[in-house]
């Protein structure tokens, strides 16, 4: 039993937060340019999950976590699926139904330079067929390019039983970066910012809105790294316990998207400074293979 | 990383589920507080006795000197079996022995431990006073030295067990006029002495199981102070933060039983129907869960590094608050049935009642809060 990184996943992590730091940095966040995709291609973030690269979930984690830290594109959740699951390396969108089934409206994320979606159908992970030329816009979160499709393109099931919960860990993992992001975000503002000649996070009201915000982080991390390895220990009780990482990574980044908000005061109001990008992130995350209640109260067949 | 256990841990695992499948007493702890002290020492003895007592402790002092995995195992094992709470040898087993181990002399260390393990000499504490509860640095109760003696006056507040305890771990102000953390002393009082007065206190739950304890010219020897005189703060917080390590992994297993006790009881009585009530559930379920990878994460890094990462207080923070709201669903799903209470039961109203103590004793939330935010998130202190 060891719930640490061990060096060689310490050295990827580090790897990963350096080019994330060349390549994704804040300033850019609402306007990615399309040669960011050719980027990720080339750096190998898309090929990196297929079944012959024989990376473990726990690792997987670990690296989506420092990327959703860095608002990376959501696509990367969908190709990193498709990786795997497919054998087909390459960009492929996110899909979001609407609802259970497959016949209304559907939203593909990042639906740069692909002809496939990846989303789920119910409980299960599908592939859709793009058609050509679709324009996409800003939604609520404006970092990712977004395009609606209605009645739905047609799909097909995917045969590995393990895809949806694939997705649920890498969304998960994401959320826990954003949580991260926004904790380390606010708590850099309270020591910065000063009210009666002194750092507002000296005031315990404000110190114990960032110390909520760590112990949340933190809970939704550890239930992460648990859920990757029973995922790659092939335990019976994996489903239950990614459900569990969704759940809490998805209340942690909501809650601490809202609280860092709060801590920033008039300026976290603004369309300029940063947290509004990630509060609005970690909405759109939710949507991302939500937690299912049957699974958490061990009811699901 | 791998959550996975070794063959030998598991085998391990196997013998103390064996051991304790035979030897957990069938009879509940008599809640009568004289019953209760015979009945904590002899189960003390017969873990003792079996090699159960201080797995992790020294072999020189009757411990098994075995990892902190083995340790995390065989608590595991022990809640999940539901045998008895430690009783009244909390203090001296997960307290006044750590802190021994780390700070005393070879004398003190051999007189005491084997005592402890062997659930012979009950132990409680005398750190809090009514004028210094969260600022414990302000404590005024004094021990002056007179030849090879201390002399100790003054007063302790909260302490559990005060009426049983033969020994108690003792923080006094020793040098006259000292400020703050400096010119503390850590003793190991007899709480036989002439001049100790010990006066029991009631809980919101109706039960006696602390009191305020009052020193007039009680004499010790002074040979009893541990680490050296003036060195009280620092013997003190090594405890804390020893006590932070396996502290949490019996919470862990009896919130696992709990939450699942809760959903049997739901279930049968339809609540679980009520939207409201099962979203709460499932919640509590994952929160529950992701206190064992808290748990495991920092033991993991126990083992690595020797030490627990300063995440410990952010465990100990969420452990105290999940267990209030475990408690407060108890008796949200009890319905009217709780306005029955009768002083003096042990039921969940009086675990609910009891409970408020997990974010006040010990650092209260908001302490722990301050340290998270100054500690982990380097924000400027506030004291």
């Amino acid at each position: 039993m060891d719930l640490t990184p061990d060096s060689d996943q310490q050295a990827f992590v580090a790897a990963t937060a350096d080019w994330c730091r060349d390549n994704l940095p804040w300033e850019t966040a609402r306007n990615r340019p399309h040669s960011i995709w050719h980027e990720i291609e080339a750096m190998g973030w898309l090929s990196m999950t297929s079944s012959d690269m024989g990376l473990d979930h726990a690792t997987e984690a670990l690296v989506f976590a420092e990327l959703g830290r860095h608002l990376a594109p959501v696509g990367m959740l969908s190709s990193a699926v498709a990786s795997r699951s497919t054998g087909s390396a390459g960009n492929a969108a996110l899909a979001l139904t609407d609802g259970e089934d497959s016949k209304g409206k559907v939203r593909i994320f990042d639906p740069v330079d692909t002809s496939r979606a990846l989303g789920l159908v119910g409980s299960m992970a599908a592939i859709m067929v793009l058609p050509p030329g679709i324009a996409a816009g800003p939604g609520l979160d404006l970092t990712v390019p977004m395009a609606c499709i209605e009645p739905a393109p047609d799909f097909t099931y995917l045969r590995d039983p393990v895809a949806p919960l694939h997705l649920q860990l890498l969304a998960a993992a994401f959320a826990v970066g954003t949580a991260e992001a926004v904790c380390d975000m606010a708590a850099e503002y309270a020591k910065l910012r000063e009210q009666f000649e002194r750092p507002i996070g000296w005031f315990q009201a404000l110190k114990h809105i960032c110390s909520d915000m760590a112990v949340r982080a933190e809970v939704a991390r550890s239930q992460l790294l648990f859920a990757a390895c029973a995922l790659d220990a092939g335990s019976s009780d994996a489903a239950f316990h990614v459900a569990s990482a969704k759940q809490l990574a998805d209340r942690a980044a909501i809650e601490n998207g809202r609280a860092n908000i709060q801590v920033h005061g008039g300026i976290g109001m603004t369309d300029e400074a940063y947290p509004h990008l990630c509060l609005k992130r970690a909405h759109l995350l939710s949507f991302i293979a939500p937690a299912r209640r049957s699974v958490l109260l061990g009811e699901a067949a | 990383m791998d959550i996975r256990f070794s063959p030998e841990e598991q085998q391990f695992r196997q013998h103390c589920r064996d051991w304790l499948h035979d030897n957990v007493p069938a009879e509940k702890r008599p809640m009568d507080a004289a019953d209760a002290i015979d009945f904590d020492k002899a189960w003390q003895q017969r873990l003792f006795d079996a090699g159960w007592a201080g797995i992790n402790w020294p072999v020189d002092y009757g411990g098994r000197g075995l990892s902190i995995v083995q340790q995390v195992i065989w608590l595991e094992e022990y809640a999940n079996a539901h045998a008895p709470w430690i009783g009244a040898n909390f203090v001296g087993v997960n307290h006044a022995g750590p802190t021994l181990i780390m700070n005393a002399s070879e004398a003190q260390k051999e007189f005491h431990l084997p005592r402890i393990l062997k659930g012979e000499a009950i132990w409680c504490q005398g750190f809090s006073e009514p004028g210094a509860g969260s600022d414990l640095a302000g404590i005024k109760a004094r021990g002056r030295i007179e030849g090879d003696e201390l002399v100790i006056n003054g007063t302790k507040i909260w302490t559990s067990f005060a009426h049983v305890a033969d020994w108690q771990e003792l923080v006094l102000r020793t040098e006259e006029g000292s400020q703050r953390h400096r010119g503390l002393s850590w003793v190991i009082c007899d709480m036989h002495a002439p001049g100790i007065d010990i006066r029991p206190i009631r809980k919101i739950s109706g039960q006696i199981e602390f009191a305020q304890v009052f020193y007039d010219d009680v004499r010790i020897p002074l040979d009893n102070v541990v680490g050296g005189v003036g060195n009280g703060w620092k013997v003190a917080m090594s405890t804390l933060s020893f006590e932070r390590g396996t502290g949490f992994i019996a919470d862990q297993v009896k919130q696992t039983q709990e939450i699942e006790e809760l959903l049997v009881t739901a279930r049968a009585t339809g609540a679980i129907k009520d939207d409201c009530i099962a979203e709460q559930l499932a919640q509590l379920r994952a929160e529950v869960a992701a206190l064992r990878a808290m748990t495991y994460r920092n033991i993991s890094q126990v083992v690595r590094t020797g030490q627990p990462g300063p995440e410990s207080s952010v465990i100990r923070l969420f452990t105290s608050e999940l267990g209030q709201r475990l408690e407060r669903m108890a008796l949200l799903l009890k319905g009217p049935e709780i306005l029955d209470f009768s002083y003096g039961d042990d039921d969940l109203v009086a675990e609910y009642l009891r409970g408020f103590a997990a974010t006040i004793a010990g650092g209260t939330a908001q302490i722990q809060r301050d340290i998270i935010g100054e500690r982990l998130l380097g924000l400027p202190k506030s004291r």
